[in-house]
């Protein structure tokens, strides 16, 4: 009876467990925020010092992501609806200009010239949202049509010359600190009481905490925030969605279709503008060259947030997640000072990750559920295997290059000057054949792994995985001995998903069992 | 990617329609008052440099009394266009080419076949590899970025840490730079650390690299830049994290004109110029010389001017800036 009863509770703490999983994976921002998590993980094993997780950090992503952040809101919505905007890139970098050149060239004061900016991109939202929804014309087409129109307008109206320092009013959209002030008075001595002592703790948190919270980071949050919030609560929310999953059906309900289509355009090409002047509160000064391929980068945010390209289906934390990804891609490769070229790579891979998470997540299938875990773990062993492995190729390569440039000297064949630096000298050939030497064992036995992890995403079976989580482990203790620590993150990892995709169909039906109690 | 690819080639039929009128207006032009008609390929009108560039190829254009049809990219670094309108510009008997190349190695065969049909080919700015140019109209990127790193390390105590601003290192231009930089730089201060910020030639990529890495790290000296594009956003990034002038020593290189303000302001400390307007100007005139079958130098060099605070009103004075 009583160990019934323990039972029923130990069960319920697993259930609970169980269900926690269950909400958070139904939501669409899961698969960003997994990547943004996986992402900053392997960053902060990556770089030294700060740690990664600090908040000033944070912040500083934030505050650069709220330009194109609060774009692929407004993009987020139009894609809801099944359509696109390709023009929000050129409405951006003209909205940009020409509030810079007003400000700076005609006199405007600086809130007319704000009231302009904001003004010409719902105008351009209207022509867009126009042709779209009244003329029945493709909104790839028209927006494409908008992307070369408002770029050359942008370039015409300025000379494509940029404007001189803007006045310190634009800083309320960017660098502008609210604790600014209270530090300067506190730092000249003219506070006092409790004034004085909340200075005395932003000065102390200055450099840590306080520096970085700024108006950029702060509009973005809010503006997500009421965006969402009326998005939920109004019919226009309710609408957008209705319109994206059934146009003709939406119609037929009575849905003014026509106009709710032209409201989200004319409201994206208000956020490029309002993303406009987010930018300009951080650059040094007004260019109709900014936001070039922006256009790209919030479609992607979007689709990274789980939004689905065909409409009806999708969040604005999605988005939000899929832009802070993009941005946290750039800011951590650059603070772990990867290669250059590396970084590209790198950036896709991540791309990649994210949206193979989401599309899994819909499948709501174990089975592919355990072949993701599968395949992530042998990536895990490929990174794994690539360590030892990338020297013994490097090394392979050099001799190899060096073999075939001797060969074509032989023959009497001029080289370039480029093409002279394939020739190794004594000392580097020899350098490189004992790298041979040293790792090919490690990287051949790390190879195996790779090969039967790869095997496993297509076969699934119980004591295989159970091996080969066996010789993730076991691999650990050879490479730490040669040097290679870095890869006990990889192993580790690698070892825990492949134990993990045993589970998942006991996982899969408890869950649709609970699901069934429950209703 | 589709969406670029789309994009450029709908651009690269107007330039080309752009390009063929234009040659045959000029040729129809040229038989009355014959004068040459030379193809200037440029880079990018909308930079700020190549603007410089852009009004120095005019007006030696004018003074060599010859008719200039100037096609530009839609994007900086479009190749593909930048061969179609090489192509048309031979096939419509230019009598010389002047071209800035995205990419030394792509446009080799294009110089080839130009130089073999008789026309000769300037560059200007960047290099052909794998090509024979009539003349190779630049600055000595490499040579100039040596001076840089020279003069950088000067402005900061050896072990301090810096940041350095890439350019695009998939072109030469980006590649000479960087390593011109820091082989001096490393070879004067050996135990400094460099942190790399990578752009593609995108002033907003330096901003947000440069606050990145100033706002984890508290022992920033000194940020570097391979153009002053970075240059004007490591300004923006210094000011957006609350530095005042002269907090962190700043290193440009082009000597565009908002930086020599910005150095006037105190937050530049040194710069090295590059003859933008002479390299438009002499690259004109060679090709124009090369026209009329005159001999010209294989290799003219611009030469440079190292701004610094004490030299910029010379500087300023010299390029026209007020």
């Amino acid at each position: 009876m009583e160990r019934g009863v323990e039972n029923q509770k130990k069960r319920s703490l697993r259930d609970s467990a169980i269900i926690a999983m269950v909400k958070f994976f139904r939501a669409d921002w899961s698969g960003a925020f997994l990547a943004i998590l996986i992402l900053g993980i392997a960053i902060e094993l990556a770089t030294t010092g700060r740690p990664f997780f600090h908040p000033s950090n944070l912040m500083t992503i934030l505050n650069n992501s709220a330009a194109i952040g609060v774009i692929a809101a407004g993009m987020t919505l139009v894609i809801i609806t099944a359509g696109i905007d390709l023009s929000v890139g050129s409405v951006m970098g003209m909205a940009a200009a020409l509030t810079g050149y007003v400000v700076s060239f005609w006199g405007f004061p600086p809130s007319v010239a704000i009231f302009t900016g904001l003004s010409l991109g719902l105008a351009v939202g209207f022509f867009n949202g126009s042709l779209v929804a009244y003329f029945g014309m493709p909104a790839f087409i028209v927006t494409l049509a908008g992307l070369s129109i408002w770029r050359g307008t942008g370039h015409l109206a300025t000379g494509a010359q940029a404007t001189p320092e803007l006045p310190a009013t634009f800083d309320y959209f960017g660098r502008y600190n609210p604790f600014a002030s209270l530090r300067e008075a506190y730092t000249n001595g003219e506070l006092t009481g409790v004034w004085n002592s909340i200075g005395s703790f932003v000065d102390a948190n200055w450099i840590n905490f306080f520096r970085t919270f700024q108006m950029s980071m702060l509009i973005f949050v809010g503006f997500f925030i009421l965006l969402t919030i009326i998005i939920a609560n109004t019919r226009y929310g309710r609408w957008v969605y209705a319109i994206g999953s059934n146009e003709p059906g939406a119609r037929q309900a009575g849905i003014n279709t026509a106009r709710y289509m032209l409201i989200t355009y004319m409201f994206c090409s208000f956020t490029a503008a309002l993303g406009a002047l987010l930018f300009l509160g951080r650059a040094p000064y007004a260019k109709s060259d900014y936001g070039q391929m922006w256009e790209l980068d919030a479609i992607a945010a979007v689709v990274i947030g789980g939004t689905s390209l065909f409409g009806g289906r999708g969040s604005l934390w999605g988005t939000f997640m899929g832009v802070i990804l993009l941005k946290l891609i750039n800011n951590g490769l650059t603070l772990a000072q990867l290669d250059t070229f590396w970084q590209m790579v790198v950036t896709g891979l991540i791309i990649l990750i994210a949206v193979g998470i989401d599309i899994v997540r819909q499948s709501k299938n174990p089975e592919s559920v355990r072949k993701l875990l599968a395949a992530i773990s042998t990536v895990m062993a490929f990174l794994a295997a690539m360590t030892p492995g990338a020297i013994y190729l490097r090394a392979k390569i050099a001799i190899l290059e060096h073999n075939a440039a001797e060969a074509l000297k032989a023959t009497g064949a001029q080289l370039a000057p480029g093409q002279n630096a394939r020739l190794l000298s004594p000392s580097d050939l020899e350098a490189f054949e004992a790298a041979l030497n040293a790792n090919i064992g490690a990287a051949a036995l790390l190879s195996l792994l790779v090969l039967a992890s790869g095997y496993a995403v297509f076969k699934g079976n119980t004591m295989l995985t159970w091996v080969l989580s066996a010789c993730f482990v076991l691999m650990m203790l050879p490479l730490v001995t040669m040097g290679y620590q870095i890869t006990v993150p990889f192993l580790v990892l690698g070892a825990a998903v492949a134990l993990g995709s045993n589970f998942v169909s006991t996982l899969f039906d408890r869950a649709r069992a609970l699901n069934a109690n429950a209703t | 990617m589709w969406l670029g690819v789309l994009w450029e080639d709908s651009k690269l039929k107007l330039n080309l329609k752009l390009a063929s009128v234009a040659v045959a207006a000029a040729l129809i032009g040229s038989a009355a008052n014959a004068q040459d008609v030379i193809g200037y390929i440029t880079k990018s009108a909308t930079n700020a440099g190549w603007m410089m560039i852009n009004q120095g190829a005019e007006d030696a254009a004018a003074e060599e009394g010859v008719t200039l049809v100037a096609v530009g990219p839609s994007f900086q670094g479009d190749l593909s266009s930048q061969l179609e309108v090489f192509e048309n510009l031979v096939a419509q008997g230019a009598a010389a080419i002047a071209v800035a190349p995205v990419d030394s190695a792509g446009i080799a065969p294009a110089v080839n076949d130009a130089m073999a049909a008789g026309i000769p080919v300037v560059a200007v700015d960047t290099g052909v590899s794998g090509a024979e140019v009539t003349s190779f109209v630049a600055t000595d990127n490499y040579a100039v970025a040596k001076v840089q790193g020279a003069v950088a390390a000067t402005l900061i105590d050896d072990g301090q840490t810096i940041i350095y601003v890439t350019g695009n290192q998939a072109q030469s231009t980006g590649q000479e730079r960087r390593n011109g930089f820091i082989e001096a730089f490393s070879a004067a201060r050996p135990n400094s650390e460099i942190l790399e910020v990578p752009t593609e030639w995108n002033s907003q990529e330096a901003q947000e690299g440069v606050e990145a890495i100033l706002n984890s790290r508290q022992d920033i000296a000194m940020v570097a830049n391979a153009w002053d594009g970075g240059t004007m956003g490591a300004v923006a990034a210094l000011r957006n994290l609350g530095y005042g002038a002269g907090d962190v020593q700043l290193v440009g290189f082009d000597g565009a004109s908002d930086a020599i303000i910005a150095m006037r302001e105190g937050w530049v400390h040194a710069d090295t110029a590059q003859m933008l307007y002479q390299m438009g100007y002499q690259g004109i005139r060679a090709a124009a010389a090369a026209a009329r079958g005159e001999t010209v130098s294989p290799r003219i060099d611009t030469g440079f001017f190292l701004v610094t605070p004490s030299t910029s009103a010379v500087y300023s004075e010299m390029v026209g800036i007020e």
